[in-house]
């Protein structure tokens, strides 16, 4: 998952960077000012967007219009030091999508973070199914017909990343922009390595293939067996 | 405190007053009243006088003596009448006449004297006459005197002045009735403005400051002013208000930040398993994020220090170098600008006195050259003049840094403001520098102003008064 944070503060930012990328296994890009961070929302694909509501340049609530204004549908998520009734009931009016105060919690950031990237992508239960296939996305455990199958954090980044996007092609280069930072590039090599090895722990268990690759266009989930959902 | 009506009080006030000049009429009408009445009284009686002495004339005369007997004249019955003549012989008298003695006929009003007989009052006449006897007679007849005595009751005319009072004190309690009810109305409408003065007052609150009083109001004259002192006080008000509103949101702001930056860097911290050096980083980072609210907090005090001293602190007298001022802080921070490689370069005069207290004069120029400092890129040359010029001193701080945005310069000296956040932010300004340099420098009636050309430099430009010239030795 790939989140922009927008927050001026700089050490709360480094923080914040620090809970997202150990904890969930977030890609996170950090803007300084309103501006900046309205223009790499304009140019990447985010999962969720942090925003910090008083910003230099362009405040969170006029950065929050112009992202919707643009027709885009990211989860929007802001950190507000006011806990007054009408600025909140104008941030979500203008389509923030949940807010935090500050001081907040650190734990309770990452839950509505994950709560709020798998509401965007229509999932409303913590527990990720596809046939005989189950990501605990709270727990960070996978289970293949009900064995516990291990993986390295980054494979079960990969393997959260295409749960969410069932049937769907997903790129190399879509993969790697959701994993990583700003220097995904640098991590395009490696990428093919981490689905093979990701293909070989889940089907080990069953026997059955799991993660196809389509030459050229990138990998899709293929789980046969009953779907549950 | 009872509470009291000012219409009420007014009305009867104004009642009062015409109840004195109404009694007053009543006195003058009594007075009057009395005085006409018995003027026609005694005319009155002086006719009847001249009448009784006709049927003296008229009356028979057997052997030089008249006999009146009451029934040739006319007269009212209760009315006392006596006749004599010169001798003293009574002539004819009336049938109810008491015969006063002559002690009681002594003449005290011009021929008129007051009587009591048989419990009513008599006012009586005393009045001469010539009655011709046998007038056919050689030579007109003879002439004798005779002097009549004459009296009428007096409570009649009483009871007609007394009427007349009467009249004149019903209509005057009607009129005071109807005069009390319109003016009460009177004054009900007159004081409309003054109850739509308190309405609008009334009207004021924390929440809402909106004082618009109406046309009729500011064209009162009595309340014109109290409408504008009112209206200015709370424009006044409303400022502060807002002002204080606002520094305490940012406050709010800035505190509840510098918490959060402390509160996540624990909870990254404990988050999961760490190791040993990983703590101590961690826990260095932390004691850095304390230190940083404790300058947040230490200069929200300081600046409240400044703005709630005494207003009057400007006629203090104090004798302050402002070279000792800036020399001493440019060596305070000394080791930042090594460490920055900036170079400080001081100019100017020496012994410049400004009266400003010492210790807050300290206090800006530190955070001048701080500003200027952090502002500089490394190379840079941070320059302070102190100069005096027009009667006061002048100190210009001035750097070769980024300089302001234009937009941004008249923000500057706001609390909080920080023209460019993240830098600011990273070199540990709070946004309150310039605010307390601000504040200080109003307070001992200075002027503090900023000129930036962008991409050349910021220069600062503070003008304090010199200390009263008859004070230096």
């Amino acid at each position: 998952m790939r989140v922009l944070l927008v927050e001026d503060e700089v050490r709360l930012a480094q923080n914040i960077s620090s809970a997202l990328r150990d904890g969930p296994g977030f890609a996170v890009d950090h803007a300084e000012d309103g501006e900046s961070g309205l223009n790499l929302s304009g140019n990447l694909y985010y999962d969720l967007m942090i925003l910090d509501l008083m910003l230099p340049k362009l405040d969170g609530l006029s950065l929050v219009k112009k992202i919707r204004g643009r027709g885009d549908r990211t989860a929007v998520l802001i950190l507000t030091a006011r806990s007054e009734h009408s600025s909140i009931v104008e941030l979500l009016n203008a389509g923030a999508d949940d807010y935090l105060c500050k001081p907040f919690d650190l734990g309770e950031l990452i839950a509505r973070a994950k709560a709020l990237i798998r509401r965007g992508k229509g999932v409303a239960d913590p527990t990720l199914r596809l046939g005989d296939l189950e990501v605990n996305s709270l727990e960070q455990t996978v289970h293949r017909s009900r064995r516990l199958v291990e993986l390295s954090p980054t494979e079960y980044r990969i393997l959260e990343y295409l749960m969410h996007r069932p049937r769907v092609i997903v790129s190399k280069r879509e993969l790697l922009e959701h994993l990583y930072d700003y220097n995904w590039e640098h991590h395009s090599n490696v990428i093919e390595a981490h689905v093979s090895n990701l293909r070989k722990k889940l089907d080990a268990a069953t026997g059955e293939p799991s993660i196809e690759t389509l030459r050229g266009r990138g990998y899709r989930i293929l789980v046969s067996g009953q779907e549950n959902r | 405190m009872r509470p009291y009506s000012l219409t009420r009080r007014l009305v009867i006030t104004v009642l009062l007053v015409e109840l004195g000049c109404a009694v007053l009429i009543l006195a003058g009408t009594v007075i009057y009243e009395r005085h006409t009445h018995f003027r026609s009284f005694d005319v009155m009686l002086r006719g009847r006088a001249d009448s009784l002495l006709g049927a003296v004339q008229d009356a028979e005369d057997p052997g030089d003596s008249v006999m009146l007997d009451g029934t040739e004249v006319n007269l009212p019955r209760e009315d006392i009448y006596e006749v004599r003549d010169a001798t003293n012989k009574i002539l004819g008298r009336s049938r109810n006449w008491p015969g006063p003695t002559d002690a009681q006929l002594v003449l005290n009003d011009g021929g008129f004297f007051r009587l009591h007989i048989q419990g009513r009052h008599y006012r009586a006449l005393k009045t001469g006459g010539v009655r011709v006897v046998d007038p056919g007679d050689k030579g007109g007849g003879t002439r004798r005197n005779v002097t009549i005595f004459y009296g009428a009751p007096t409570d009649s005319v009483w009871t007609e002045v007394w009427n007349a009072v009467e009249f004149y004190a019903v209509t005057s309690v009607i009129l005071l009735a109807l005069s009390g009810v319109v003016i009460f109305w009177l004054l009900n409408r007159g004081l409309a403005p003054l109850r739509e003065l308190a309405a609008e007052a009334e009207g004021i609150s924390v929440k809402s400051w909106n004082f618009a009083p109406s046309e009729d109001v500011r064209r009162t004259k009595e309340l014109a002013p109290l409408a504008v002192a009112l209206e200015t006080a709370l424009g006044g008000l409303e400022r502060s208000f807002v002002q204080q509103r606002q520094f305490v949101s940012d406050a709010a702001h800035e505190l509840k930040t510098a918490v959060a930056v402390v509160k996540s860097s624990l909870q990254l911290l404990i988050m999961r398993q760490r190791t040993v050096p990983e703590y101590e980083a961690g826990l260095e980072r932390c004691e850095s994020d304390c230190e940083r609210m404790e300058e947040i907090v230490g200069r929200m005090l300081m600046l409240a220090t400044v703005e709630s001293g005494e207003a009057d602190s400007g006629a203090a007298s104090f004798t302050t170098d402002l070279a000792i001022c800036v020399r001493r802080a440019a060596e305070e921070l000394a080791t930042m600008a090594r460490v920055k490689q900036v170079h400080v370069a001081l100019t100017g005069e020496e012994a410049v006195m400004v009266n400003v207290e010492p210790g807050q004069l300290q206090l800006v120029c530190s955070n001048l050259i701080l500003n200027a400092l952090q502002h500089s890129a490394a190379g840079g040359e941070v320059k302070a003049i102190v100069l005096r010029e027009g009667g006061a001193a002048e100190l210009r701080i001035g750097d070769c840094g980024n300089g302001i945005e234009p937009e941004a310069l008249p923000r500057v000296f706001d609390r909080f403001y920080r023209s460019d956040a993240s830098r600011s932010r990273n070199t540990g300004g709070s946004g309150l520098g310039l605010a307390i340099c601000k504040a200080i420098v109003t307070k001992f009636r200075g002027d503090i102003r900023i000129d930036s050309t962008p991409g050349e430099g910021t220069s600062v430009i503070v003008r304090l008064p010199m200390e009263p010239p008859g004070e230096h030795l």
